[in-house]
């Protein structure tokens, strides 16, 4: 295995990533920075979270430190752990070590899907004690000003096993994402998908459709990422009815009679 | 039957009309020779015309012997409805034509073999009309297609092409359209500025006294019929470009209308054209303008009240009547007394709500201002509630006046004369109310106010409750009050309750009836026991774990202890979870709903035998809060023995659903239960409701705050649902991703084991 350092500069985004907002969640996320409190993202798949944070990292001129979240994470893999180079035993900064010391900001993808007890070592870094133990080193980091953790989550699944501890989720700022509003999606899809207005407004037409099918039994709707991936197909030159099939029906579902209705509902819009 | 018997009868059943003697005898002359049988299902179905119109109830009576020689008595009723629908559309004469002489038609419509039913695909295009309408429309079945603005009614099955997928198109097609005159607000009841002259009464619809000011309504209602088809399908044209396409590739051609030489026909004819031709055949009727309007869908609905009552002189003949033009397929027939029903049960079920947060509020107020609206309340007992003019909703009409501008006129109710300002979220109902009815909800303010009172009373007899339920099998609990947001203390008394185990062969008749499903259900339930996983950095294993090593020998090269768990090894999850599920017993259960609730106890615990998580069993039901009951099934060490099996044999529907009460014990026993995952699973078929004041919000916030309970004690509730319609306020009660909804409660032995599959894996 090739060890790489990881340089602090690949995290820093220059260039303005392209973010609507719907509502006031920059100006909320900025004042939670400024007062350092942790941020909590919750919302459907494809919202935009992720998107977000890499514009609030802009605005902020902070690097922006990824983790996704998976159930074999263990807290060396965010603290840090040693390593063996050409005989010597060399300390390797985790992502949250590192984000810390560089007062950048670790946003942590998916929380629930990392074991309860790995999650456990960011509490004492989203209160106001803002300190990292780093055990093995017998340090005590204390988290700069400018240092933020933020963490998302998607409260749709339905597995109980995979709810967020109250502990944990009440120490956090939470911001709540839901699909922007149509004039604004088709926005994101035409910008974002290279696809023209008035194909960009039937696809989100289309997406509104399926999301009011939570009774009828699909939980979650088109995402705005699907319109933008169906989007990219149309633009790519395949069919109008074969990327909607292909990038938007098919992602959604399994169950015979929903696909055939959502395939009905393409047929009637295109 | 005896002629006085049958004459007797029939008295009985138009009471208290007293039609003329002759006349009974009369018809019923041809059912003196038939069977006791045979009269009784005739004479069932004369509640039924009679109402609607006496004429048509003689008719039928009078045709009988031909009608018979036709149909046979279980294909009366359909014939009737379908009589009654001419009836309401195109009166009484269209009605006795069709009596009378389309039987035969009729018939070889329903020998008529082959075609679509709507049964083999109302699955995909229930979804797919709710997705295009974005909200929960139903589909129905009737001879003719129409919507009354809650559900769109289609035919049973359609015979249109030899092509299923043209009947399939033309299923869709239909409901479409019909969505399209709900989208396009055809179905308006306000009068617009220039018809404010017309006279409506409240019960009725704007539109139909509309058609009834003229000379010929059925004629004005078919010339704004055709008018309003023509903006719906501009208004497609433009927002499903894709359908109406395929309409015009396969479904227009196969129409020909079917009265050339009616007036309409050119109207008619414009549905199923190109736009080339569209625009010239309206030519004769409409000016330039109002062609474009309504060719591109700019047109309003009223320009279609503004251009039939133009219009209604160039086609009307004086001295012939008016016969309807048969619609095309798709655009159906405006039924407005169904929209007027079905509005009238929105306002209602509205109505209701309003008083349930109104009887809320009063509660809130000071005790002396309720208790003076109480005592008159007694005073009064001849009258339920209070006299409408101790309590009344008004605008505050100094502010219209000025403001000139009713929607931003508060709202206000008085009390004995004392007026008070409404609470935001009561006032925004009610203007909404307003909004959608025109007039404020004031019939449904005495209703609240008896609701209130009724509470007060509860409250008083309070101390004496509390003594009663001081017994051993007896537990009090809490039950949260949303308008005070606080607890009411010590408010419910539950009792446990066992069930007396009965023989019966339940258990082994559902084994049967499920047989391979309980094989795989076990199969699938096994899978989950054993599930395995690699855990690494253990400290022995089938593998040496090589991210361990390395850390631990840089570790100790680093000079920290190092650790010693450098395996992997293939370990079975330990499933630690103890579940309880807890049985709606309401009456409201009662046949098929607790069939299936039983059924799917029986599934769920053979399946749960196999998996190994702890599991209970209790049912629950009651009235008030003083005697609220927890039925004892199978307590979580208990083994799944004969005796569990009857008592779940014997869980049978009892009284109300109290949700609060057994989830807050159920939350009791779980706290002491000590597993990684505790669950509370409740089976209800609906609302929670109690015989007092524990109905609507209040139910629904105390059923919230009792699983809220649970959650901060680390006990995950979830809750399946049977209902025929999801409804708003379970996203809300239950949180969202908390609970199920099933609407076919046959389903749901199948779904209450695939559901804790998903939960707990
Ligand atoms: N408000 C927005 N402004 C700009 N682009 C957006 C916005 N919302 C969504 N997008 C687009 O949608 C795509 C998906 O969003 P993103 O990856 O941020 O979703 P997410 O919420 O992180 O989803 P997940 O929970 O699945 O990770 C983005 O790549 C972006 O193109
Ligand atoms: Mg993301």
């Amino acid at each position: 295995m090739e060890i790489k350092e990881t340089r602090l500069e690949e995290h820093l985004i220059t260039q303005e990533p392209y973010y609507l907002a719907s509502g006031k969640e920059i100006e909320i996320a900025i004042s939670a920075h400024r007062n350092c409190l942790p941020l909590l993202l919750k919302g459907p798949t494809g919202c935009g979270k992720t998107r977000f944070m890499q514009f609030l990292a802009w605005k902020l001129q902070r690097p922006l430190i990824t983790v996704s979240c998976h159930d074999d994470l263990s807290t060396s893999d965010l603290v840090g752990r040693f390593l063996i180079r050409s005989g010597e035993a060399v300390w390797m900064d985790g992502p949250l070590t590192l984000a810390v010391r560089a007062g950048a900001i670790c946003y942590l993808d998916e929380i629930v899907e990392a074991r309860k007890d790995t999650t456990v070592v960011i509490h004492p870094l989203a209160d106001d004690r803002r300190e990292l133990p780093v055990e093995k080193l017998g340090e005590l980091l204390l988290a700069p000003p400018e240092f933020m953790i933020s963490v998302s989550y998607n409260p749709g699944y339905q597995s109980v096993l995979k709810d967020l501890k109250p502990s944990t989720r009440q120490r956090f700022v939470a911001i709540s994402f839901d699909y922007p509003n149509p004039q604004m999606e088709a926005e994101i899809v035409c910008k974002e998908g290279g696809v023209d207005k008035k194909l960009a407004d039937s696809l989100v037409k289309l997406a509104g459709m399926t999301r009011s099918l939570k009774e009828s039994g699909l939980t979650e709707g088109a995402s705005t990422r699907l319109l933008i991936q169906t989007g990219l197909l149309v633009q790519d030159g395949i069919d109008i009815h074969t990327a909607c099939r292909a990038a938007l029906i098919e992602p959604l579902s399994d169950a015979p009679e929903l696909l055939a209705a959502l395939q009905e509902m393409v047929s009637s819009i295109f | 039957m005896k002629p006085a018997l049958l004459t007797e009868r029939f008295y009985d059943l138009v009471a208290p009309d007293i039609p003329n003697e002759w006349d009974v005898e009369e018809v019923l002359e041809s059912l003196i020779d038939e069977s006791d049988h045979v009269c009784e299902a005739i004479l069932g179905h004369i509640p039924i015309i009679w109402p609607v119109s006496h004429s048509l109830c003689f008719d039928f009576l009078r045709l009988l012997p031909k009608t018979l020689e036709h149909l046979n008595l279980e294909q009366i009723p359909r014939w009737i409805g379908i009589t009654l629908d001419h009836y309401e559309t195109d009166g009484l004469r269209a009605a006795q034509r069709f009596m009378q002489d389309d039987i035969d038609q009729y018939l070889s419509k329903l020998k008529g073999c082959g075609g679509l039913s709507l049964a083999s695909i109302e699955k995909k295009l229930l979804p797919y009309i709710r997705g295009i309408a974005r909200n929960d429309l139903q589909i129905e079945q009737a001879g003719i297609s129409y919507t009354d603005t809650t559900s769109i009614y289609v035919p049973e099955e359609l015979n249109f092409s030899p092509n299923n997928d043209d009947n399939f198109l033309l299923y869709k097609y239909i409901l479409t359209f019909q969505w399209g005159f709900i989208a396009c607000g055809s179905f308006i009841n306000k009068a617009p500025s220039e018809f404010t002259h017309i006279e409506c009464d409240k019960d009725t619809f704007w539109l139909r006294s509309f058609f009834a000011s003229f000379e010929e309504p059925l004629l004005a209602r078919d010339i704004y019929h055709c008018l309003e088809s023509i903006r719906v399908q501009s208004f497609l044209e433009q927002e499903l470009p894709g359908l109406m396409r395929a309409a015009g590739k396969h479904l227009f051609p196969l129409i020909s209308l079917r009265n050339k030489n009616h007036p309409l026909s050119t109207l008619q004819q414009v549905l199923i054209e190109d736009n080339l031709k569209q625009g010239s055949l309206l030519d004769h009727y409409l000016s330039k303008r109002e062609r474009k309007q309504y060719l591109q869908g700019q047109a309003s609905v009223y320009d279609s009240i503004n251009l039939s009552s133009k219009m209604f002189s160039k086609f009307h003949q004086k001295n012939a009547e008016y016969i309807p033009i048969s619609p095309l397929p798709f655009q159906g027939i405006l039924k407005l007394r169904a929209v007027e029903t079905a509005r009238k049960i929105k306002e209602q079920k509205m109505g209701e709500h309003f008083a349930d947060m109104m009887a809320a509020y009063l509660l809130t107020l000071s005790r002396k201002e309720l208790g003076d609206l109480h005592k008159e309340d007694k005073l009064d007992s001849g009258n339920e509630g209070l006299a409408e003019s101790d309590i009344s909703l008004i605008m505050d009409s100094e502010f219209a006046q000025t403001a000139d501008q009713d929607k931003e006129a508060p709202i206000l109710i008085t009390i004995n004369n004392e007026q008070l300002e409404l609470p935001a979220e009561l006032e925004e109902f009610t203007k909404n109310f307003l909004d959608e009815f025109g007039h404020l909800p004031a019939n449904f303010l005495s209703s609240a106010a008896g609701k209130a009172g009724q509470a007060m009373l509860e409250q008083d007899v309070q101390g004496q409750t509390e003594e009663s339920s001081k017994q051993k099998d007896t537990l009090l609990y809490d039950e949260w009050d949303y308008r005070r947001q606080g607890y009411r203390k010590n408010w419910c008394s539950l009792h446990f309750k066992e069930l007396t185990p009965i023989h019966s062969p339940f258990i082994q008749n559902t084994l049967d009836k499920y047989h391979g499903l309980t094989i795989r259900l076990r199969h699938q339930f096994e899978m989950m026991r054993s599930q395995e996983r690699f855990v690494k950095r253990q400290r022995e294993g089938d593998d040496i774990d090589f991210d361990a090593l390395v850390e631990s020998i840089s570790d100790s090269r680093a000079g920290i202890s190092s650790s010693d768990r450098l395996f992997i090894r293939l370990k079975r999850d330990e499933r630690d979870i103890a579940v309880l599920f807890l049985v709606d017993m309401s009456n409201s259960t009662a046949g098929w709903v607790n069939n299936a609730l039983k059924e799917s106890l029986v599934l769920m615990s053979e399946a749960m035998e196999v998996l190994g998580d702890r599991y209970g069993i209790y049912g629950f039901s009651g009235m008030r809060r003083a005697r609220c009951e927890f039925f004892h099934v199978k307590h979580l060490n208990e083994s799944y023995g004969e005796q569990v099996k009857e008592r779940i044999g014997s869980i049978a529907p009892s009284e109300y659903t109290r949700m609060g009460p057994p989830i807050r014990h159920a939350t009791s026993i779980l706290k002491e239960v000590d597993a990684k995952v505790r669950l509370i699973i409740t089976l209800t078929d609906g609302k929670p409701e109690d015989y007092d004041d524990y109905k609507g919000e209040y139910a629904i916030e105390d059923t919230r705050h009792a699983l809220l309970e649970a959650k901060t004690v680390d006990i995950h509730p979830f809750c399946i649902t049977i209902d025929h319609q999801a409804k708003d306020y379970m996203q809300h009660m239950y949180g969202p991703a908390n609970y199920i909804f099933i609407d076919n409660v046959r389903k749901l032995p199948l779904r209450i084991p695939e559901i804790y599959r998903v939960l707990t894996s």
